[in-house]
């Protein structure tokens, strides 16, 4: 569905210029498609290329047969898509309904019948049916988040590009969100970029991580923790000095006999009583980091 | 597919910048009333037609298509950016025409003259083709500066330089770049090719402006 060769941005010339991106090559099919990567690894920078609103330095995209670097291309697939971006800023003066209805306007949806009994659908299916009414600028940030989807939904989209979607969210709402992206990617293609790592381990079959504008992993979650396998370790000491010798501690719990850290790294050989554990998304995200690093 | 909605343009649009345009308005208004034997009405009726509707024109077109809080949405969508330019800069030039056109017939009903600025024709030219120039001017500054206040910086320079040297602007070969001819020296013998130059130049601006616009990671 979405072929990608030797992907590259450059933004800014000469000693100032900064590479969002360094040659991306990935092939992404329908389901549920997670980005994982610190700040600043280029996962907005990706996301916008893919929804055609900024320009890549070099490389190809091909997103259903349409080449994403010429104009013709980009409307066809700006038809075909449905965006969510980071920082999501709407009309606050409208209400819920009529800025769903604005979207489905620009996106070419003319019949009013079928788009009225679109934006219903949608709204509806991101449980904002009893707030349609109700203007933007009274909403919380979830709720705001659920009209972003919904506008992004409203066309009907083959593919879903939703960026940082959770960022912000009780947690309720994000288990919310992450069942409903789920099961929208059951008929499209849904990239969900973040860099919450408990987002994509509940979410996708299939990922990468990005670090530095360039892949560093490519597979599925159970393939990112086998190759954690034997980096793991949980330590206990009495001592107040926190373990080192290259080893990133993940997590600290206080307990009676000491202070028990989780340890992620290459060799626990520095602590004999350090006791090899089972990787969980997260100690696995770390260890790719600090290969990556 | 026609991806336009007249409800959604005017829902969306700024309406605290309507105060903006009607505050000049009304006082100009309020201007004529208090100084009526004091001033020539008609030079106050120039004054805000020419002089004045031009600026704030150009000042709310500079903030007519960055200065949306849903660009990146916006941009996400099939729609051209030339829609996008028409959509926003028509708006801001609809307004201006209203409050000119309310604006002269006020000053009709309260017996100005505007027979010095040639027919009608001519009277609705003196004040339209210094606005659609520096609502030009504006978009293609902020634009080109990725910010809001590039256009507005720029209409204000533009427009303070014409105002105070607007004697010499006429006589020298800037006369095809005075934004007031129309208004001020409505018999001068170059009006013409000063309103075909300056409507030339806010075409060029415009379509500088179309082409920006198209390079849509420059706004977000």
């Amino acid at each position: 569905m979405i072929q990608i060769t030797g992907l590259t941005k450059t933004y800014g010339t000469g000693n100032k210029s900064v590479h969002a991106l360094r040659g991306v090559d990935l092939q992404i099919n329908a389901g549920m498609f997670g980005l994982l990567g610190p700040n600043g690894a280029g996962k907005t920078t990706f996301m916008r290329i893919l929804a055609g609103i900024v320009n890549p330095s070099g490389g190809s995209i091909r997103v259903d047969g349409h080449d994403l670097t010429t104009e013709a291309g980009k409307r066809a697939v700006k038809s075909m898509l449905g965006y969510l971006p980071q920082e999501l800023g709407m009309y606050a003066e409208l209400t819920a309904e009529q800025f769903v209805d604005y979207m489905a306007i620009l996106k070419g949806l003319d019949d009013s019948a079928k788009r009225n009994k679109r934006v219903s659908e949608v709204l509806d299916m991101v449980g904002l049916r009893d707030a349609a009414k109700r203007k933007i600028k009274g909403f919380s940030g979830g709720m705001k988040r659920r009209v972003g989807i919904a506008q992004a939904l409203v066309n009907n989209p083959r593919i879903l590009i939703v960026d940082e979607p959770t960022a912000g969210l009780d947690p309720e709402e994000r288990i919310r969100f992450r069942n409903l992206l789920v099961n929208l990617a059951a008929e499209r293609v849904v990239l969900l970029s973040t860099h919450i790592v408990e987002d994509i381990g509940q979410t996708c079959r299939d990922l990468t991580v990005l670090a530095r504008g360039q892949i560093i992993f490519r597979g599925s979650p159970l393939e990112m923790l086998k190759a954690t396998e034997g980096h793991v370790w949980t330590y206990t000491t009495a001592s107040l000095e926190k373990p080192n010798h290259d080893l990133t501690v993940v997590s600290m719990l206080h307990l009676a006999e000491g202070t028990q850290y989780r340890l992620v790294g290459a060799s626990a050989d520095g602590y004999p009583t350090a006791q090899p554990t089972q990787p969980g998304l997260e100690d696995a995200y770390v260890w790719l980091m600090k290969q990556a690093n | 597919m026609k991806r336009f909605s007249l409800k959604y343009t005017l829902l969306t649009y700024r309406f605290d910048q309507l105060w903006f345009p009607l505050a000049f308005w009304a006082f100009f208004v309020i201007l004529t009333l208090l100084l009526r034997d004091q001033v020539e009405d008609f030079d106050i009726a120039r004054a805000y037609i020419g002089v004045a509707i031009p600026l704030v024109g150009g000042f709310m077109a500079a903030h007519a298509i960055l200065d949306d809080p849903a660009i990146e949405l916006r941009f996400a969508t099939p729609i051209r950016a030339a829609q996008i330019l028409f959509e926003r800069t028509s708006l801001i030039l609809l307004i201006q025409a209203v409050c000119a056109l309310a604006f002269i017939l006020f000053a009709l009903l309260t017996g100005v003259d505007f027979t010095p600025l040639g027919d009608a024709f001519h009277l609705q030219l003196a004040w339209l083709v210094p606005t659609v120039a520096m609502i030009a001017l504006a978009t293609f500054g902020a634009i080109l500066g990725a910010q809001t206040m590039t256009g507005a910086f720029l209409v204000g320079l533009v427009w303070i330089i014409q105002v105070i040297i607007r004697d010499g602007m006429a006589v020298n070969n800037w006369k095809y770049a005075y934004l007031f001819m129309g208004i001020l020296n409505p018999e001068h013998p170059d009006l013409a090719s000063n309103q075909i130059a300056l409507f030339a130049a806010s075409a060029i601006f415009l379509f500088f402006a179309w082409r920006l616009l198209n390079r849509q990671e420059r706004y977000i």
